[in-house]
């Protein structure tokens, strides 16, 4: 497993235009607070130290071996507060609780950091920007697509691998989420996939309707109302399937949790046995998993894969901290 | 010690035994019957056996508690993950006896963590606690769609941390759908309702006013929490020379110095400052003291810490030795850091 980086940047939009840069810095204690603060103006530090502090308390492990410097380069206006995200998440980054793309621009604040809880942001990043608050980022778990335990809508994410030709393979994100039903619907009709076309609407409906069958809980059925939203609008195939049902199942309390991001990649004719089948695009895939993986991640192959992996695949993924399973079924066990 | 745990005892329904309740407190002068074995808890908190004797009548001298308790089996669905609700693992432990060792564990557990009756219900959900704790930090893993080996694995893990943290011996362990009987969509609903009611009730500011229960309860919190470390530590320092068996020179000495470091602990733990006061004669105001109390309930989470890494250090690996010594030395400096808090009439500048 890596350990964590002794720097770590984040960025963050002002109102202005302007970008702030947050940097992070560790280093030993040696008797000191556990968060020290630089900004051009000592209010302004006091709030962010008060901000990584209550950040932390969603956390279940922490190291009193380590000073973490957090300094901003510029001063927001006194009533913006969009950089307290960028604050959290440099935070986290230099003691390796989270590893994020190498540019992050995050931006987004909240009265209820303690909770992890993130309400909104006032200024709108460009495309691949983190932004809090509902419909984007709206609980600090969310990163690695945990639902979040103090809201009444339950949503996961889990991510799949999109090939698309080498240089721009990448993975996306679906995220299922459920919404409970104060009386029984019938299934197909409650899951909504907004922005997708009328086949692949189709096609999800039917994968969960059947997954959730699976189940095999006699009229349990159509307790939820469900919405699924894609990272991308646009991609070819069924290969995310296997990341939907999981997502899914995430979602309804009833499946493991991994410690990371969840990463598969499967279809299946048959979701309602629970059966996995085989998808395309093994070797490309697989170097894209070893490309991205992080520590924590959960990655699901379709068993057929198993004989056909590369050398070394698993051992490398686990050098990483991420662990990998070929799964013929879903399902406890 | 603390003279928190000499409350006269409530009379015990000694029917529930076995069923509802692992271990009951029972006075001087009663009578045990011979399948119950019976704990004394001396004034300092260690602890002995009583005699097996074919029915045991109990005496107790100045200051000893005694507890009887049920060897079990009992079953109890553990929540392996509290975001998942409907997939439990059903798990069967019995208390049992190492008959090698000379102080048993879930003794231990008893004279530092069990005030009155001990419930099968706390005694499941310490052990939720302890599994959650280790599944979220990495220390054990069951991720989705285990195979069969990452299962075992698991297990063993499982095994071991139940046996280190409460002397409890798992006999079996089977993931189940608890979708019958613990409704997620009915929680949702639940947990709407309440965010909703919580919403207008916030709006108009609450002066909050600490009431009497508020100022009562952190002083029990702090005095468990000093009992723990008074009567845990010690036995820490036994189980990591055991346990962590170093395999080269470099772990060796790391060795030495963490114990070195605990007899520390232990020593300053021994000479623990009154919650109430600042210096002698002089009281402590109740902002610091609430600090106080954050601090001793935050070095009982790190020996919670403590107990599972000597489960994952009983027969591990030597390439995973490493890290798991550099995880001892996280814990035992969180120790030292709460510790000098908890001594520290006033809070550090930061």
């Amino acid at each position: 497993m890596k350990s964590a980086p002794m720097a770590a940047a984040c960025r963050s939009l002002l109102a202005s235009g302007a970008t702030l840069n947050v940097t992070a810095t560790r280093r030993p204690r040696a008797g000191r607070a556990d968060v020290k603060c630089t900004a051009p103006d000592a209010g302004l530090a006091e709030r962010m130290q008060e901000v990584v502090r209550l950040a932390r308390h969603t956390e279940g492990r922490f190291d009193s071996r380590d000073q973490v410097v957090i300094g901003i380069d510029a001063a927001p206006a006194p009533h913006e507060r969009d950089w307290e995200l960028a604050v959290v998440l440099a935070d986290r980054m230099v003691r390796g609780v989270w590893q994020g793309p190498a540019q992050v621009l995050a931006n987004g604040w909240s009265d209820a950091w303690q909770l992890g809880r993130i309400d909104g942001h006032a200024v709108d990043g460009p495309e691949g920007a983190l932004l809090g608050g509902p419909g984007g980022l709206a609980h600090l778990g969310q990163l690695s697509g945990h639902p979040d335990p103090a809201a009444a809508v339950s949503s996961a994410r889990a991510w799949f691998p999109l090939h698309a030709g080498g240089v721009a393979d990448s993975l996306c994100w679906v995220e299922v989420g459920v919404h409970p039903l104060e009386q029984a619907a019938e299934d197909e009709q409650t899951i909504a996939v907004p922005g997708q076309d009328a086949a692949r609407q189709l096609a999800v409906r039917q994968a969960l309707a059947a997954a959730r069958h699976f189940d095999g809980r006699n009229g349990a059925g159509g307790r939820w109302r469900t919405a699924v939203r894609f990272g991308q609008p646009h991609f070819q195939g069924r290969s995310y399937e296997l990341a939907l049902v999981l997502a899914d199942r995430i979602a309804r309390g009833r499946e493991f949790l991994p410690r990371g991001r969840l990463i598969a990649t499967g279809q299946s004719a048959a979701w309602h046995a629970g059966q996995v089948d085989s998808v395309e695009g093994l070797a490309p895939k697989c170097a894209l998993l070893l490309r991205d993986a992080l520590p924590g991640d959960r990655i699901l192959l379709p068993q057929a894969w198993q004989d056909a992996l590369p050398e070394g695949f698993a051992q490398q993924l686990r050098a990483l901290g991420a662990s990998v399973a070929c799964v013929e079924r879903i399902g406890i066990i | 010690m603390l003279g928190l745990f000499k409350r006269t005892t409530p009379v015990a329904d000694a029917c529930e035994l076995g069923q509802s309740a692992v271990a009951l407190p029972v006075r001087t002068g009663c009578t045990v019957p011979p399948s119950y074995p019976v704990v004394i808890v001396d004034a300092r908190g260690s602890t002995r056996r009583a005699g097996a004797a074919a029915a045991k009548r109990v005496e107790l001298r100045d200051g000893e508690l005694a507890y009887a308790f049920h060897p079990g089996p009992y079953t109890v669905d553990l929540l392996p993950y509290a975001g998942a609700p409907e997939i439990g693992l059903r798990t069967r432990f019995v208390i049992g006896a190492d008959p090698g060792a000379t102080h048993q564990r879930f003794d231990l557990y008893l004279s530092s963590e069990v005030s009155g009756r001990l419930g099968l219900d706390a005694l499941a959900a310490a052990a939720e606690g302890a599994l959650q704790r280790e599944l979220q930090d990495g220390g054990l893993d069951l991720p989705p769609c285990a195979s069969i080996e990452e299962w075992n694995a698991f297990r063993l893990g499982l095994n071991e941390l139940l046996y280190m943290r409460f002397g409890l011996t798992v006999d079996d362990c089977v993931p189940v759908d608890l979708g019958d009987s613990r409704d997620y969509a009915g929680m949702l609903v639940a947990r709407a309702r309440q965010v909703q009611a919580a919403q207008p009730a916030a709006a108009p500011v609450a002066v909050v006013v600490p009431a009497v229960a508020d100022v009562v309860e952190p002083a029990i919190l702090d005095a468990r929490a000093v009992r723990r470390l008074f009567l845990e530590l010690p036995c820490l320092m036994c189980g990591l020379r055991l346990a962590a068996l170093p395999a080269s020179p470099e772990q060796f000495r790391k060795q030495q110095v963490l114990l070195q470091r605990l007899d520390l602990l232990s020593v300053g733990a021994n000479a623990m400052p009154t919650l109430g006061l600042a210096a002698p004669g002089q009281a402590l105001g109740l902002p610091q003291q609430l600090r106080r109390v954050g601090h001793s309930r935050r070095a009982a989470a790190s020996l919670d810490e403590a107990w599972a890494l000597l489960a994952r250090l009983k027969g591990a690996s030597p390439a995973l030795l490493t890290s798991l010594y550099d995880e001892a030395e996280r814990i035992v400096t969180n120790l030292e850091t709460d510790c000098a808090g908890r001594r520290a009439a006033e809070a550090e500048a930061s």
